[in-house]
This record gives C-alpha cells, sequence and structure tokens, in this order.
C-alpha cells in the first residue's frame, strides 16, 4: 500500500493541489449537485411566484427580450418580493444549509485528496463522521476568530475612510478603500490559510484535540507563509477570471431568450467556481504532507518482518511522509 | 411776463410740495389713506433722502423692460468667514405694498434656523424621513443658525425687540424658522417700506442644499426673507423636512466678501470684483425678476464658460466643476445647452442673461438643487457614459428656472406644481434627448427609462395622499416623493397620450407663457389644459388623478374558450377542427377605485384583432364572443397610454401560459442564491 505522501511529486504546492482535484473530480461534481439541489429548493417558492406573475402576462416579454431594469424592479417591487417575504426567505436558508453541508462533508473530500487510491465511499463518510464534532468546534473558533478580525478591520477600514472623507481629493476616500479591502483581504487569505491548515491536520493526523491542530497549523501558516499566501492568491484570481468569463459569456453569447442556454452557462460557471476552492484544500493537503506530518519516534525493529505497526513507524520516519493511520480500512486492491 | 413768471414757476413750487408730501407720506404712513403711484424707479444713493422704489433694471434680462411685477429689492452685503463658516451682513429689503391693503405686520422666514434638534425641520426629517439625513444621531455639525442682529424699520426706528417667532403650522415654539414684526405704523397700499436688518449666519455642513463641505460652501436661503402676501393674507410658512420655498420677484443687488483664494458663482450677473487689502475679494452681483439669491465658493472649481443664443438674447453659461470631474465638463455643457433648446422650443424664452450650473462638493448634501439662474449638479468622477445621472440632474434642475424661477408656485402648498410638472417636462425632454426606454441608463445591456423611472416612484407609495397636499402634510417622505414627482409625472403623460402631444405641448406653452412671473394655482394650470384640449371631461380625471387617492389598478382576469358544442361526443369531434366554433370570453375587473375608460385589444388564435371600449364605471365587465378561433390574448390599454396603473403585469393575460420569462427570471435568482452560498463557504469553511 502506499499513500500520495509517499510521493509527493516535488515542492509545487499549487501543482499538487491541482493534481489532487483532478483525481478527485467526483467531490467537486457532488457538491455542484449539491450547491444545484439546493439552490433549487431555495429558489422554488420565488421561483412559483415568478410563473404566477410572469406565465400569463403579455408585459413579461420586456424581461425575456431583455433586460429591461423597469420591469424588473416592478417585478420585485412586488409585496410577495419582499426580502424578507418567504419566496425569498427560503433562498437565505438554503444558502445556510449549503453552508453547513460542506463543513458536514469537507473532513470525506481532506480524507480523499490525502488517499492516492480512490477512496471507498465508506471511508469517505466514516472521516465526515468521525470529524463531525471537531469541525463543529473547528467552525466555532474561526467563527469567533474571523469574526473579531475582520470586525475590528472593517471598522478601522470606515474610520480611515471617514478620515479620508474630510481632504478635498475626491479619489482619496476611494484609493483608501481599494487598499484597505486588498489588506483585508490579505488578512482573511491568511485567515483561512491557517483554518484550511487545521482542518487538514484535524482530519488527516485524526486529532481529537483541535486546539493542537490550530496551534500547529497557526505556527505552519507564518512559517509557510510565502508559498501558502501566493498559491492561495492565484486561486483567487482564477475564480475572479472564472466568475467574470462566467458573466461576460452569458451576457455576450447568450441570446435574450435562451433559457436553457442562459442555465447551461450558469450552471457551468457556478460548477468551475467550485474548483479554485478545492484547489485551495488541496494546496492544504499538500502543504500538510510536506511539511505537517508529526514527528513520531523512530523504534528499531526487532524483527524484519512486515506488520501494520511496521508500516507506521517506516512511513513516520522518512522526512515528508505522513503516517498511515493503523485503523484506517484499505481497499483491497 | 408776470404771467410767464406764473407759468414757470407755479408748476415747480408744485412739483416740490407734491414731492415733499409724497416723502412725509412713504415715510410716515401711517397716516395716509392712501399714496401716491411710485414715479422715480432710480436708486439714489443717499437712501435716506431718497424716494423709496424698486429698481426697474434689466442688467440681468435679455429685456428691456422688468418682466414681472417686482415686489421687493434686496441690497445684501455679505462676509463668509470661510473658517467657521459664518455669515455676517447687512440686509436693507426694499418691500412695495402692491397688496391693496395696510400692512400691519411683515413676517420673514429665518430658514438656517431649521438646523437645530428641535427645530420642526428636524424633527420631522427624523420622524418621517428625508433625502439628505435621517438625525441617527446629532452632529454638532449638523448645526445652523440665523440670527437677526437688529432689525430697523426705516422711518419707524429700531423694532429689534418687537421681532418675535412665531409657527403657523404646527405651534411648534422650539422652531425658529420664522419671525414677525408688528410696525407701529401700517404700510398703506401701494406704499413702500423700507427694513435695515443686520444678521448673522453659522451655516451648517451641508443640509438640504445649503451649507459648507470642506473647503466648499453653498449660500442657499441664507438671509432673513420676507413671506408672500398671497389671497388676502400672509403666506410664510415654517421650515419643514418635505418643503421648500416661496417669495415675491423683486431685484437683488448681493455683495460677496470670501477669502480672496475662492471662485465664486451666484445667481444673476457679476456686475464687479475687487481684491480687498485684508485678503478678501467682494464679488457684487446682480439680479433682476428673480425670488431668491444663492451662491457658492470654493478655493477648487474649474470653470467652464460658453453661450448659448436664445430667443431673448445670448445667454452666458458659467459651469463650475470639481477638478476630479473636469473630464464631464463638456457632457454637462451638452446637456444644460440641449435643455436650454428643448425648453425654449417647446415651453418659451429663457430671459435671463445668465446660468451658472455648480458641481457641487462630493459627499455633501448640495447636488441636485435650483434657485433662480443657478442650479446645482450631481455626479461622480467613476459615472458612466451609460448612466445618465448627471443629465438627469442638470435637466431637471435647469427644467425649475421654468416651473419654479418663472412660474413661481407656492412650493410649501403646490409641490406638485413645481416637482411634478418638473418631473413631466423631464421625462419628454430627456427621452427626446437620450431616447426613448434609455433616457436613465443604458449600460452593459441594462437600459431605463424615464417614464418607467416615475411611474414606478408613484406606485411604491400611491394610496396616502392626494397630489395636492400641502408639502409638509404628507404621510412621509417617501410619499412626499413618489406621489409629488412621480405620480404628477405619470398622471401628465398620461393626460398627454389622452389629449395628444401636440396638444398638451400647446397647453404647457401656453401655461408658461400666460403665468410666467406669476403665482399660479392648481385651477390655472388644470384650467388651462382643459381650455386648451377643449376636455372639459377632463375634470373627472384630474378630480381622481390630483384631489384623490384613488389608485388606478385595472386586470384582465380571465380569458377563456370553449366549443360552443361542447356537450357533444368529445370522440366526434376532432381536435383542433379549424371548424369548431368556440365561445370566447374575456373579462376585465378594475381592482382600484380610480375610474377611467380603457380600451382592450383581444387577440385570436387566427389572427384576427378586435378592440373594445369599457368605461369603466362597474367593478368588472366582460366581451364574449363566438367564432372559430379562440382567444390568445388580451390587453388593455394596448398603446400602453395609461402610466399610472399600479400593476402592468396584471393588464394583460395569455390564454396560455408562456414559462420563459418565469424561468429567465428564476434562473436570475437560482444563479444569485447559488453563487452567495459558494462565497459563504469560501470565507466560512
Amino acid at each position: 500500500m502506499q499513500t500520495r505522501s509517499d510521493n509527493p511529486k516535488g515542492k509545487n504546492l499549487l501543482a499538487r493541489g491541482l493534481s489532487m482535484v483532478g483525481h478527485n473530480k467526483r467531490y467537486v461534481i457532488w457538491f455542484f449537485l449539491m450547491n444545484l439541489t439546493l439552490g433549487f429548493f431555495g429558489t422554488a417558492a420565488f421561483s412559483n411566484q415568478a410563473h404566477a406573475v410572469l406565465n400569463t402576462s403579455l408585459y413579461s416579454g420586456r424581461l425575456l427580450h431583455g433586460f429591461h431594469l423597469a420591469a424588473l424592479i416592478e417585478l420585485f417591487m412586488r409585496p410577495e418580493f419582499g426580502p424578507m417575504q418567504a419566496a425569498t426567505m427560503s433562498g437565505f436558508f438554503f444558502i445556510f444549509v449549503f453552508f453547513l453541508a460542506t463543513a458536514l462533508f469537507l473532513p470525506g473530500v481532506f480524507q480523499g485528496f490525502e488517499s492516492t487510491y480512490r477512496l471507498p465511499r465508506e471511508d469517505f463518510f466514516r472521516a465526515c463522521g468521525r470529524n463531525l464534532w471537531r469541525f463543529v468546534r473547528l467552525l466555532i473558533i474561526s467563527g469567533i476568530v474571523f469574526g473579531i478580525v475582520v470586525g475590528l478591520l472593517f471598522w478601522a477600514q470606515g474610520a480611515l475612510i471617514k478620515k479620508a472623507g474630510e481632504s478635498t481629493n475626491e479619489l482619496l476616500p476611494f484609493e483608501i478603500q481599494m487598499t484597505t479591502l486588498a489588506i483585508i483581504f490579505l488578512i482573511m487569505c491568511t485567515l483561512r490559510i491557517w483554518f484550511d491548515l487545521a482542518e487538514a491536520d484535524t482530519v488527516l493526523s485524526d486529532q481529537k484535540a483541535v486546539r493542537k491542530s490550530i496551534g500547529a497549523a497557526w505556527r505552519h501558516t507564518f512559517k509557510g507563509f510565502g508559498r501558502l499566501l501566493g498559491s492561495y492568491l492565484v486561486t483567487t484570481i482564477v475564480a475572479a477570471a472564472i466568475l467574470v468569463a462566467g458573466l461576460w459569456s452569458w451576457m455576450k453569447l447568450v441570446a435574450p431568450e435562451s433559457i436553457i442556454g442562459a442555465f447551461i452557462v450558469s450552471q457551468f460557471t457556478l460548477l468551475l467556481l467550485l474548483i479554485p476552492r478545492f484547489w485551495q484544500r488541496g494546496v492544504a493537503v499538500a502543504y500538510w504532507q510536506q511539511a505537517m506530518v508529526a514527528p513520531v519516534v523512530a523504534v528499531e525493529p526487532a524483527v524484519a518482518t512486515a506488520t501494520p505497526a511496521t508500516e507506521t513507524t517506516l512511513a513516520a520516519v522518512t522526512p515528508g511522509v505522513s503516517p498511515v493511520i493503523p485503523s484506517r480500512e484499505m481497499p483491497s486492491t | 411776463m408776470k404771467r410767464g413768471w406764473f407759468i414757470l414757476i407755479f408748476p415747480l413750487v408744485s412739483v416740490i410740495a407734491i414731492s415733499l408730501m409724497v416723502q412725509r407720506r412713504s415715510t410716515d404712513a401711517a397716516d395716509a389713506k392712501t399714496a401716491l403711484p411710485r414715479a422715480t424707479t432710480a436708486v439714489v444713493k443717499d437712501k435716506n433722502a431718497r424716494e423709496l422704489s424698486i429698481p426697474d433694471t434689466t442688467l440681468a434680462i435679455n429685456s428691456p423692460t422688468p418682466m414681472s411685477q417686482r415686489v421687493v429689492h434686496y441690497e445684501i452685503d455679505a462676509h463668509y468667514d470661510a473658517t467657521k463658516h459664518t455669515i455676517d451682513a447687512t440686509e436693507v429689503l426694499t418691500y412695495h405694498n402692491l397688496t391693496g391693503q395696510a400692512l400691519g405686520h411683515f413676517p420673514f422666514h429665518l430658514y438656517q434656523n431649521a438646523f437645530q434638534p428641535k427645530a420642526t425641520w428636524v424633527r420631522e426629517a427624523k420622524l418621517i424621513g428625508n433625502r439628505d439625513t435621517t438625525y441617527d444621531k446629532w452632529d454638532a455639525k449638523e448645526y445652523g443658525s440665523e440670527e437677526i442682529k437688529s432689525f430697523e424699520v426705516v422711518g419707524q426706528g429700531d423694532l429689534t425687540n418687537a421681532v418675535h417667532y412665531i409657527a403657523p403650522d404646527d405651534g411648534n415654539k422650539d422652531d425658529k424658522t420664522v419671525v414677525d414684526v408688528q410696525l407701529p405704523k401700517p404700510i398703506a397700499p401701494n406704499a413702500y417700506v423700507q427694513f435695515k436688518i443686520v444678521f448673522h449666519d453659522q451655516m451648517p455642513e451641508t443640509q438640504a442644499r445649503s451649507g459648507w463641505k470642506r473647503d466648499f460652501v453653498l449660500g442657499g436661503q441664507w438671509f432673513p426673507k420676507v413671506g408672500v402676501w398671497w389671497h388676502g393674507a400672509w403666506n410664510c410658512h415654517q421650515y419643514h423636512a418635505t418643503t421648500e420655498f416661496f417669495a415675491d420677484f423683486g431685484v437683488y443687488d448681493v455683495k460677496l466678501t470670501v477669502p480672496e483664494n475662492e471662485v465664486v458663482g451666484a445667481s444673476g450677473v457679476r456686475v464687479s470684483s475687487a481684491n480687498n487689502p485684508d485678503g478678501t475679494a467682494t464679488y457684487t452681483y446682480h439680479g433682476d425678476d428673480i425670488h431668491d439669491f444663492a451662491w457658492t465658493a470654493s478655493p477648487r472649481f474649474k470653470v467652464k464658460d460658453a453661450t448659448y443664443q436664445g430667443q431673448m438674447g445670448p445667454v452666458d453659461m458659467h459651469i463650475m466643476m470639481q477638478p476630479a470631474h473636469w473630464s464631464q465638463v463638456d457632457r454637462h455643457e451638452k446637456i444644460l445647452r440641449e435643455t436650454l433648446e428643448h425648453f425654449e422650443k417647446w415651453y418659451g424664452p429663457y430671459p435671463y442673461k445668465t446660468i451658472t450650473l455648480v458641481d457641487p462638493e462630493p459627499g455633501s448634501a448640495a447636488g441636485g438643487m435650483e434657485y433662480p439662474t443657478f442650479i446645482t449638479g450631481d455626479t461622480t468622477w467613476w459615472m458612466p457614459k451609460g448612466l445618465f445621472e448627471p443629465e438627469v440632474v442638470v435637466e431637471h434642475e435647469f427644467g425649475h428656472q421654468y416651473w419654479y424661477g418663472m412660474v413661481a408656485t407656492n412650493e410649501f402648498e403646490d409641490a406638485w406644481m413645481d416637482e411634478g410638472i418638473n418631473s413631466y417636462t423631464e421625462l419628454k425632454i430627456l427621452d427626446s434627448i437620450l431616447g426613448q426606454d434609455t433616457s436613465i441608463m443604458h449600460e452593459a445591456g441594462v437600459m431605463m427609462g424615464e417614464p418607467e423611472l416615475q411611474r414606478i416612484e408613484y406606485i411604491a407609495a400611491p394610496t396616502y395622499d392626494p397630489i395636492s397636499e400641502f408639502a409638509y402634510k404628507y404621510y412621509d417622505f417617501n410619499s412626499y416623493g413618489g406621489i409629488t414627482y412621480g405620480k404628477t409625472a405619470s398622471v401628465l403623460f398620461t393626460v398627454e397620450h389622452m389629449i395628444g402631444e401636440d396638444t398638451m405641448q400647446r397647453a404647457m406653452h401656453i401655461y408658461f407663457m400666460k403665468y410666467r412671473f406669476t403665482h399660479p394655482t392648481k385651477g390655472d394650470f388644470l384650467n388651462t389644459i382643459e381650455e386648451v384640449s377643449g376636455r372639459s371631461d377632463l375634470k373627472q380625471y384630474f378630480d381622481q388623478a390630483i384631489d384623490g387617492t384613488q389608485v388606478l389598478d385595472y386586470e384582465v382576469s380571465r380569458v377563456d374558450s370553449f366549443p360552443v358544442n361542447w356537450y357533444e361526443d368529445q370522440k366526434t369531434t376532432k381536435k383542433d377542427d379549424p371548424n369548431t366554433v368556440y365561445q370566447d370570453t374575456v373579462w376585465l375587473h378594475r381592482k382600484g377605485d380610480f375610474m377611467l375608460p380603457v380600451v382592450v385589444e383581444i387577440s385570436f388564435t387566427d389572427g384576427s384583432k378586435v378592440r373594445e371600449n369599457w368605461d369603466g364605471k362597474d367593478r368588472w365587465t366582460k366581451f364574449t364572443y363566438e367564432k372559430k378561433a379562440k382567444v390568445e390574448s388580451a390587453e388593455i390599454d394596448p398603446d400602453h397610454l395609461i402610466f399610472i396603473d399600479r400593476d402592468n403585469f396584471d393588464r394583460s393575460r395569455r390564454a396560455e401560459p408562456d414559462l420563459k420569462a418565469g424561468l429567465k427570471v428564476s434562473n436570475y435568482w437560482m444563479f444569485v442564491t447559488q453563487w452567495a452560498s459558494q462565497a459563504l463557504v469560501w470565507w466560512g469553511v
């Protein structure tokens, strides 16, 4: 048996992360289908209301044959489309459900990324179940950290912009806003790297005490800061490019009346948009494999016969190689 | 010879005697039962010795004679302290009593006192909302005040102690926006009275298009202004969060002393400028036939001057831009020029020699405001070419030169007659310049036209207030905006479709020419439309649309087609047999209380169409046909002439639903939902 950690394929985090995504495309598809399904349910009430108004009206042609803003505003001004009404609130709830579902299934993704073979479904879900409460704790801690840090950053940004607003240079507040947004983005990226490494470590080290994973991830975030941040920035830029290209294609290449074309382009864009985030998690796993494997004290084998325990030891003494968890079930092949 | 001397001396003595009598009567009017008509109109330097009068100057207008009945002459000498944002000024107001009766007291507006925590303006803004601020917390910079230091009536002495605050609208004892002064001696009909007022302003950080922002200042509503004697009483309302202004026409001579680095613009024409030894500069402006005076100053304005050749003479266009917006100066000039052209062509000549367009300080509450011959625009450094906000604002504010500036309606009581009529001409002119359906925006495939915008404003809050409500009695700010601007524009646009575009344009032209430089009322305007169009039946429409809160809401509630021989065996009847005769029925429903005759167009599957008229008096009606075709669709108002229907979607109905539009909109919403969920996951887990 061999894991990917036995063959790190060089040091390039981006390449290794993307390779992991490539080997586990089904995860992207599953998450996309989950996103699509939840999105469909979340917008079902809205869709019913929209059809009830638009299906029999000739005026709806203004929405079909172009983007007539006044007609769209009039549609949304109707009481049934108010932002807190049932038709739209269900969408917000399903956004939250997708968030929870992602948190639930993410440990399986980490496990699958780390594995060099196709992780069996039961192992995927075992990893999910095994790490459920660990991820809940991680989410709570990351939520608190993000909340405090981001809250402070935006408060400081607001104060700076307000101060810049006293300047006679009209562009200064905008420039301050853009600059501070870039800084906030970098800091948020750093926090995201920290907790992605913590998540990876929790799953791959089978770490029950998530505080230890968080501590280790904190140290490694700064130890490999340049490589990690660079990788995360590249993937974010890719995501932005996908979004822009998708919207551009939707506007320019799809005829206003083409419902199927709009659906395909919009959903394909959303599918592609999932890849960069999985790529980031692949980067986290690749980094974990390279630098965060917990050192295990080497024990000289008393006898040369191979046992599961020996496998663990051999793997552990090899630099950059992760230990194989003895309890993990391996495929028969 | 003796007779010759007598002939020479008698008229001379008579003139001197009459002059002395007139002089005495004008300064001691209490005993006067009548006064002589005003004689000279020249401004005499020695005011104490002169006979009072209102100048008949025409320096600021392209007309050889005055165009208005001039009631007031303001002579103001103001010094602006740019550090403290204060104004210290002396005001000499000459008032001509043309009311036909003796006036024993005079009310004055002190608008800057509105910006105080207990003032009616602030309380209302906090209660019902406001365009600029909702006063979540009080900021000391928002404080404004207008304090009368001394008040003298020439010939009657110092009456400073007689000046007292009144609150005629709401009785708020803490509101100081109106003062009243009882004169010891009433002013006789046709007599003149002169007030000498020393006042001090503390300007607020811009609110309600007045005040300072950074090193910019907009001097609007900044001096004590006398009320208007109107319909047999003084009309001098308190300043409210939803009201604007009302004043008499006259002449303004204003000296503004500001730091010499300031670039200054103002109402009227500049007649002189001089630098002072103390590092200040004094600019003198003169305005004819105007009823207010505003000015602005900033050290950073960049100015473009251009000339428009108007029907009555050349008009100097002063365009004062923020440096960061300089690239848009041609855009501003273009829309100003085209707007002038349209107004002159459609409604009447612009008689003033100047128009000053100010691009105010970014982030200030000074954008989008009108004063006589002086308007403020509104733009940003990043304004896309396809988003026509600067054009909309410039056109709208210039339009107020007609509907407010010259046709000077009472903005406290008839706000719709300036804002609403102006919104109607705005949509006409912008549609003409920028294109129908694209006169608000045409960017990245997204488009929107002015008429739709006005209607959407209206249907956002259609039921609370009638158009003719006093501006300060509206339910809230949204209702004020939606009804005053949006509903009026939509109502008039609908009238235009009822009587024809040419007739409506002629009516507007006649209304302008007849009532310019006066204070017309609702009746004057509506009667003009009825008379010009010859449509006395419009009264019923105006009663509902202007004085009522009824909502117009028609729907095609049902369409139905079934075979007349439906009872026969289905198996023997071929589906879609072209010889099948159907009973086709279309039901119309008047959901709202607004009654208006409408046309409905019914389309059948064989391509034929039928138009029917319905007077709309009953709650519903139906039209039934027997044809070898089914009803395909029915549409009320197929030519889209009615712009006040609350719901455009239910005014038509298809027999067979078409899912495409619903699917398209649903797909938008699903994409947004999915993308938002992915974004949350990106940062959250």
